[in-house]
């Protein structure tokens, strides 16, 4: 058993299992509506506002962060299986781009890019005024 | 064997198995807190999780009339899907895998990938405000954690020369990869916590601060595939670590496929244990953890790997 | 009139004889009216004055005169708003009084003085309807927002059966919920500024980390919680109206349920507050049965607080190890009282019942298993890494602020302030004991665990000193007033017969005068300030709670921080719902 052929056969054993578990339930179990089950969780109250929101930079940072260094992580990738046929050669041109790469999260981490923490909040703060 | 036989009796003896793993947990984590756990049902409580299912399967499929109705429904059915998929190319014994593919690490680390958008989704078709901070903390952790997680497999990958989890697994043959790949392994197993999203990286479903995160608008069957999903995830990352570094179903005496159980379970065990004792870090600590010492310490291993083997090949 | 303190005279030198009329109080404590329009005048000038400040606003309540009888030598009034001040250099405590007159009066707002007049003068306002000018938002604290009428005013019943059928249909309960939502104009908060998007989220009443049902509200941007507002009121249950229709004597196991985790713990401010009025004598072996009761139950509040504490901070065991060892406290409680979480168990003038046998032994047990325990916490949380990374330096205070907000006990204690009301005025017995006053320096979430977690190692040493020396003789006094007065008495004469029905039948009749005494309760100072009209039932009972202070602090302490920090610092406030509420 090898090759994507049985593969992409336990895929579709997979996603039958899964799907057939969804109809099942969905034919089991009851239903009801009453009030308060068409308001969203929030500790029990009706909540201010909706949670469609736009959200802070912060987070689309770490997203910038993981595309830049997986794409980096490709070229390691590409290395690793072959590193043997590729030699000191080989070797050399990685070492200088994970140096580049690590020199890259240096920046990074002396820009304060990680810091979610103490400094940024507290600009933050001042500039708001609290 | 038929090839779809083989495939729905592996996707059941996962899905039984995951269970029993939720059956160990509850009671190693009442051995730790010094209670009882379930002891009802069957002989030392072991059919409760099987009587959980059945009733959570009779519990209303239940999709807010608030969320993004199809995204909600989606969701859940994405982690069950890619955690149950990468089993496809874990040997489990000589000759027992779903599908031996030449780049079976490869498709691990894609389907662990996949399962980012389950947590994304959810959060964000919840449509409420703790689901989305979940939702959104999810993201960042597990994207931050799934560059070195990677890249930490490396090593491995640089030692046998082949991404096929079967040959990584003969290569262990003389010494365990646990030894000279001991960075690489600790990399791997954080990542791994926080890939499956249990203490101490549980910040997407923190429960003291975001009530369920992700799921919290979740119920019934729906809520069961995160919950199960987890605990297939716990396997699956338990059965990686024994694949990649604890040299799979090699092991002497005992039949391999029980070897490869036994190995398995020890990590299981292990992960309970975790999440007996630690407290959780905040998001900025989480976040700075990965990219300030274990990226490096990654890129490290595999750069001082690639030296050893080029050398000792010479 | 007697001597008059120092204070007062000093006030008297300062704005002149005549402007403050001193009053003579059971407790001793200094007492002065001062007129509404000197009000603020006099009290920024004790709370700065160079001899001898009085920097802490500790009490502001107010009582509804308009009923009372027995006002000898007071102004006349009809609402009286009272504020008690801490001085910690004099150690000493000053009331202040102004006397208002008419139905709705007011008295001007001390917020600019103190921050934490703002929920005092909320809650006055609420609970008296008198107005407060110059408050920044002058509206209902304790009762919900649809409450008609203000539940301390004599006027207003105090049981439901006066109040006509309750009625809440699904029409009703739609409008009070959509009462209950939260609008920021109100509070003076913006959605949006420069960029950024806020969104309002409510962390309880029903959340996992709200302890209770605390609301809080944040104003969060992404993860970050750019301002707060705590709502209170929904564990209110009017303690204090009913301490107004209750016996002396049967408001005591209603004191339990006021910090529903420390038990005993809040007999005592009561019973001392009563015994101060009746001017009854604990004798010795009451007093150190009930400083064991108190001590074993700050044991065991401690232990519910840390357990919490640390599952705030995400670790899972330790709050179960806790709350087993809390059994082991209450099997204790059990053996001597019968109870468990609210025994009811101290009575006027000393306890119910002796000691029963074999208590010794299992308290003996109790702190060599509770030592061997804490040292394993200590492994576990204290020193845990990531624990402490969580939680140093989050919700820091300086002393100052501190003080500035009316906080007490560990909060003081963790900002480097050696007070202890055990120590500084012993009350209770508690001066014939050794034991040290725990304290930290930086005044953040850590170090007031850190504080909780010392003060539990001293009061297994105090525990261990009553066992020590537990004194022999009567568990309780036999002044006429401790009810009910001896049985065997009564089969001889006829005036003990009667003192005994009356005592039972009616409870005694504690003579007219005011009292407030504080104690070192385990989550800060607690007090009961009884006002007697000479009557079988207290004719004003305010319960000063320390966590109601400490909730109003969360803003200034957790603004600028995550919503994991938040969590943290509600842990770490230590607070009980049903003490904030009453």
């Amino acid at each position: 058993m090898n090759g994507l052929g049985s593969l992409a056969l336990y895929l579709v054993v997979v996603v039958a299992i899964v799907g057939f578990i969804m109809v099942l339930t969905h034919l089991l179990g009851e239903r009801h509506s009453q009030r308060g089950t068409a308001v969203p969780y929030e500790s029990g109250i009706f909540p201010t506002g909706s949670a469609r929101i736009r959200f802070p930079s912060d987070f689309y940072l770490v997203a910038m962060f993981f595309v830049v260094f997986d794409v980096a992580a490709v070229y390691l990738f590409a290395w690793a299986v072959a590193a043997r046929e590729l030699g000191w050669a080989g070797y050399a041109a990685i070492l200088v781009f994970s140096l580049e790469t690590i020199a890259g999260l240096a920046y990074l981490w002396k820009m304060g890019a990680f810091d979610w923490g103490a400094r940024r909040k507290r600009e933050h703060l001042e500039r708001h005024g609290y | 064997m038929n090839p779809v036989l083989f495939a729905i009796a592996l996707v059941f003896g996962i899905l039984f198995f995951a269970a029993f793993v939720i059956w160990i947990e509850r009671r190693f984590l009442a051995l730790v807190q010094e209670r009882y756990g379930p002891n009802r049902v069957g002989p030392l409580g072991l059919v409760q999780v099987i009587a959980d299912i059945i009733k959570i399967l009779t519990k209303e499929n239940w999709i807010p009339p608030f969320a993004d109705k199809g995204v909600f429904v989606i969701a859940p059915m994405i982690i069950m899907v890619t955690v149950l998929a990468s089993f496809a190319v874990i040997p489990l014994g000589p000759g027992i895998v779903a599908s031996d593919l030449d780049v079976g690490l490869l498709f691990f680390l894609a389907m662990s990938s996949l399962a980012v958008y389950s947590v994304a989704l959810a959060g964000w078709a919840s449509n409420s405000k703790f689901a989305l901070l979940g939702g959104i903390r999810a993201v960042g952790q597990m994207v931050s954690y799934e560059v070195f997680m990677g890249i930490s497999l490396l090593g491995v990958v640089l030692q046998t020369g082949s991404f096929s989890l079967v040959a990584i697994i003969e290569a262990q043959r003389r010494l365990w990869f646990c030894v000279p790949q001991f960075v690489g392994f600790v990399v791997f197993f954080i990542a791994g916590l926080a890939e499956t999203r249990r203490i101490p990286f549980d910040l997407p479903e923190a429960e003291s601060e975001l009530v369920a995160g992700y799921h919290t608008e979740y119920s019934g069957f729906k809520f069961a595939m995160f919950y199960l999903g987890e605990y297939v995830g716990i396997t699956l990352i338990s059965s990686m670590i024994v694949v990649l570094f604890f040299g799979g179903w090699l092991g002497p005496w005992l039949p391999p496929f029980l070897w490869f159980v036994v190995k398995t379970l020890f990590f299981v065990v292990v992960f309970v244990l975790i999440r007996g004792s630690l407290p959780r870090p905040r998001y900025d600590q989480l976040i700075g953890f990965g990219w300030k010492l274990m990226f490096p310490l990654a890129l490290a291993n595999l750069v001082a790997t690639g030296g050893i083997v080029l050398a000792l090949a010479r | 009139m007697a001597e008059h303190s120092e204070v007062l005279r000093e006030l008297e030198g300062r704005f002149g004889t005549g402007t403050i009329q001193v009053q003579e109080t059971k407790d001793g404590m200094p007492t002065a009216w001062v007129s509404s329009e000197q009000l603020r005048e006099v009290l920024g000038h004790l709370k700065t004055s160079s001899g001898g400040s009085y920097p802490l606003l500790y009490d502001l309540t107010a009582i509804d005169e308009r009923n009372r009888k027995h006002r000898e030598g007071q102004p006349p009034s009809d609402f009286t708003v009272v504020y008690q001040l801490q001085s910690f250099e004099r150690n000493e405590e000053l009331r202040i009084k102004v006397a208002l007159q008419g139905e709705r009066p007011s008295a001007p707002s001390v917020t600019g003085i103190w921050k934490n007049a703002n929920f005092y003068e909320r809650e006055v306002y609420d609970m008296f309807g008198l107005g407060f000018e110059g408050h920044p938002n002058l509206s209902r604290i304790l009762m919900p927002p649809w409450w008609e009428g203000h539940p301390l005013r004599k006027e207003h019943p105090a049981r439901g059966t006066e109040l006509g059928p309750f009625v809440m249909d699904e029409a009703e309960q739609e409008r009070q919920l959509e009462m209950l939502r939260f609008r920021p104009e109100d509070w003076g908060m913006k959605s949006q500024a420069e960029g950024h998007e806020y969104f309002f989220v409510n962390i309880g009443p029903q959340h996992p980390s709200a302890h209770g049902v605390l609301r809080v509200v944040a104003q969060m941007d992404g993860e970050v919680v750019v301002d707060l507002v705590p709502e209170i009121g929904f564990h209110h249950r009017g303690a204090e109206k009913m301490g107004e229709r209750q016996s002396w004597h049967t408001f005591i196991p209603y004191t339990d349920r006021i910090d529903y985790l420390a038990g005993s713990m809040n007999n005592f401010p009561y019973l001392l507050s009563v015994e101060k009025l009746a001017g009854i004598e604990v004798p010795p072996r009451g007093k150190v049965i009930r400083i064991l009761m108190a001590e074993l139950f700050r044991v065991i509040s401690h232990l519910v607080y840390y357990g919490t504490f640390s599952q705030d901070v995400g670790q899972m065991s330790p709050v179960f190890y806790m709350f087993n060892d809390r059994e082991k406290g209450f099997d204790i409680v059990e053996a001597i009282t019968g109870g468990r979480m609210h025994p009811g168990w101290f009575r006027i003038g000393g306890v119910a019942m002796d000691l029963p046998e074999g208590w010794d032994s299992m308290v003996r047990g109790f702190i060599k298993y509770m030592r061997r325990r804490l040292k394993d916490y200590d492994a576990a949380i204290m020193r845990n890494r990531l624990f402490q990374a969580r939680t140093k330096g989050i919700g820091a205070l300086s002393l100052d602020e501190a003080i500035e907000w009316g906080a007490t006990g560990h909060f003081l204690r963790a900002c480097g302030l050696e007070w202890d009301l055990r120590k500084k005025r012993p009350y209770g017995g508690y001066e014939t004991f050794e034991f040290d006053i725990p304290t930290a320096s930086h005044g953040d979430s850590y170090d007031r665990l850190l504080i909780h977690v010392e003060e539990m190692h001293q009061s297994l040493r105090i525990m261990e000193q009553c066992l020590a020396n537990m004194p022999a003789g009567p568990y309780k006094s036999d002044h006429p007033l401790a009810v009910p007065p001896r049985k065997d008495g009564t089969m001889q004469d006829i005036e003990t017969l009667i003192n005994h029905f009356l005592g039972v039948s009616w409870g005694p009749v504690i003579p007219a005068g005011e009292a407030s005494v504080t104690v070192e309760a385990t989550k800060g100072n607690n007090s009961y300030y009884l006002v007697s009209d000479g009557g079988t039932t207290s004719y004003r009972t305010r319960i000063r709670t320390p966590c109601f202070a400490h909730v109003q602090m969360t803003p200034v302490m957790s603004r600028g921080l995550t919503i994991s920090d938040l969590v943290v610092i509600l842990g770490s406030v230590d607070y009980v719902l049903a003490d904030v509420d009453r």
